[in-house]
């Protein structure tokens, strides 16, 4: 069987410098994979261009065996794969519902439709309380997201990502800035939202990767140093030199 | 469900009044409320794209003017053409424009897209000023209303009266369509283009499609408003497709409001009587007029539906408001 997703020696410059060079991994379907790695080392370069942000300077994605670098990102989602942002990025004037609903109509075709109305159809309704529901965003879905506290941001950001039913996620830094009890409340989310998906998810909480990760990525200045299990990575002496230092 | 049956009586009730008003109205402002129509629907069009994409365009005559010309140009040049040929020429002819233009003018966003659709505003300005054989030029072109042939009559549209149910209705009736087509997956995609066309992308959305649909969309009803002007006044002028027509819509839809559907509408009836009561008392009603507009945004940037909500709010609405909220987190409950 040939492999999900492979990124194959991705090289990425900006105007000469050089983010990028050379990552190259597997992922396997449904499996959980964790991209760690220290401040600059190049993970959010490297979902903005395997989401379609960016087209690589060299290199390939291969997704189900096709080719995918350098297609944009709208073609990207439709092809089964979605991501959400480090930095809350949602539809603020819109209520939690629309956010959600914006998604939902994309995935079943309602995108530039003149006569339907996506607010009527039961099936797409019901999809987006579902989804609304699982992220815990039911009391609120009325509310403009610009009305919600941080941590509903963040589980609406989760929300929206999931809206389009896509196979493989990219989550960046989905716990950035949220208290302890935030983050285990937003781990066990993620954990259930993404069951029987493929994730890779850019995290630089070490409980929230090893608890969530089967396979981790090191990235280290635009290489990926070293890519094993959890129990691995915790042992790997360069890892520990690079980035897990203290422990 | 009670949202909904508000609106269908407020629609009934409108179309109820406008059908009594040549009983009610003298001539004089009979006139008048087919102009204000005409003008909303040109506002209604104009306000997709600032209200709803947020896109500001200097230059929406373009397509009311374009549309204005199309009519009289055919008019003249293709005897014995009906009226429903009329409006598809010169429909089809805005259309296509508004695409072509669109793919050009909507690389670019922001201060760009708003001063290149000036600059293409003012090319064909100079088009119409300067090809006189087709346009008339500075003299304009006089047209006679054909009648309106229903197959089974014909009505003559001579009559003012006449004239005006025929706005009524189908202008009445494209209005409505904006209404309904905001609503609609393309018109709720419109709302995405403007609150975050970035995370859009990543949802599948083609933002340049989207963007192009709309142009066109908004291009082509804002002729339509510019066939209906050409029929009211029986003639066309370089005026149609002046920058001032350009301004004057931008100043109808801020006056009105940008924020809700009726703003325009609500500024069109505005705008014209203001315009018209006015210019009866001095010539220099422009400038009275451009007073109030800086005063409006200065004091009003939401216009006055924004004004008329919030004071609904305060004195009728707040109650209501509150119970309508308790009722969805209850429903939520179980």
């Amino acid at each position: 069987m040939s492999d999900y997703l492979h990124i194959q020696n991705i090289h990425k410059d900006f105007s000469g410098l050089k983010v990028l060079t050379g990552v190259d991994f597997k992922v396997r379907e449904k499996e959980r994979h964790a991209v760690i790695g220290p401040n600059g080392a190049g993970k959010t370069t490297l979902f903005n261009i395997i989401s379609g942000k960016f087209k690589p300077s060299s290199g390939a994605i291969l997704f189900r065996g096709e080719d995918i670098s350098g297609k944009s990102a709208d073609v990207l989602n439709r092809h089964g794969l979605s991501r959400s942002f480090q930095i809350t990025n949602v539809f603020q004037e819109l209520s939690v519902f629309d956010n959600i609903l914006s998604g939902v109509r994309s995935r079943y075709g309602l995108r530039y439709h003149f006569l339907r109305t996506p607010a009527r159809n039961r099936v797409i309704t019901e999809k987006t309380e579902t989804i609304i529901e699982k992220v815990g965003l039911t009391g609120v879905k009325d509310q403009p997201a610009s009305s919600l506290s941080y941590g509903q941001q963040r589980a609406l950001e989760i929300g929206i990502t999931l809206s389009t039913e896509p196979e493989l996620i990219l989550l960046d830094e989905p716990t950035a800035g949220m208290t302890r009890e935030e983050t285990e409340h937003a781990i066990k989310m993620i954990d259930q939202v993404t069951a029987g998906l493929t994730l890779i998810i850019i995290e630089h909480d070490m409980d929230v990767v090893f608890s969530l990760a089967d396979t981790i990525s090191v990235l280290h200045y635009g290489t990926i140093l070293v890519c094993d299990a959890p129990d691995k990575i915790r042992c790997d002496q360069r890892v520990k030199d690079a980035y897990l230092g203290e422990g | 469900m009670k949202q909904k049956s508000i609106s269908l009586i407020t629609i009934i009730v409108l179309f109820a009044a406008g059908a009594v008003m040549p009983a009610v109205l003298k001539q004089y402002h009979l006139n008048m409320l087919t102009e204000i129509i005409i003008f909303a629907l040109y506002a209604v069009s104009y306000n997709l794209l600032l209200g709803y994409a947020g896109l500001l365009s200097f230059g929406h005559a373009s397509f009311f003017g374009l549309a204005a010309f199309a009519t009289a140009v055919s008019i003249t040049h293709i005897p014995g053409l009906s009226i429903w040929n009329v409006i598809l020429i010169s429909m089809a002819v805005t259309t296509l424009a508004g695409f072509a233009l669109g793919g050009l003018l909507l690389r670019h966003k922001g201060a760009y897209f708003a001063l290149l659709t000036l600059a293409f505003n003012s090319i064909l300005f100079a088009i119409a000023t300067k090809w006189h054989s087709v346009t008339g030029g500075d003299d304009g072109l006089s047209i006679t209303r054909p009648d309106l042939s229903l197959g089974f009559t014909t009505i003559p549209l001579a009559s003012l009266t006449n004239f005006y149910y025929l706005t009524l209705v189908v202008l009445g009736l494209a209005i409505l369509f904006c209404w309904y087509f905001t609503k609609t997956a393309m018109g709720q995609t419109v709302l995405l283009m403007r609150e975050n066309e970035d995370r859009m992308k990543f949802l599948g959305y083609n933002t340049n499609i989207s963007r192009l649909i709309l142009f066109t969309f908004s291009g082509a009803v804002a002729g339509l408003a510019g066939i209906f002007y050409t029929f009211h006044f029986q003639f066309v002028s370089i005026s149609a497709i002046s920058g001032d027509m350009s301004t004057a819509v931008l100043l109808i839809a801020f006056v009105g409001g940008t924020k809700k559907f009726w703003g325009p509408i609500l500024g069109a009836f505005v705008y014209i009587i203001l315009q018209n009561y006015l210019s009866d008392i001095t010539d220099r009603w422009p400038l009275v007029m451009g007073v109030i507009f800086v005063l409006m945004v200065l004091f009003v940037p939401g216009g006055l539906s924004d004004v008329i909500t919030n004071f609904w709010h305060k004195f009728f609405g707040k109650k209501d408001d509150k119970d309508g909220k308790l009722t969805t987190a209850e429903e939520v409950r179980p």
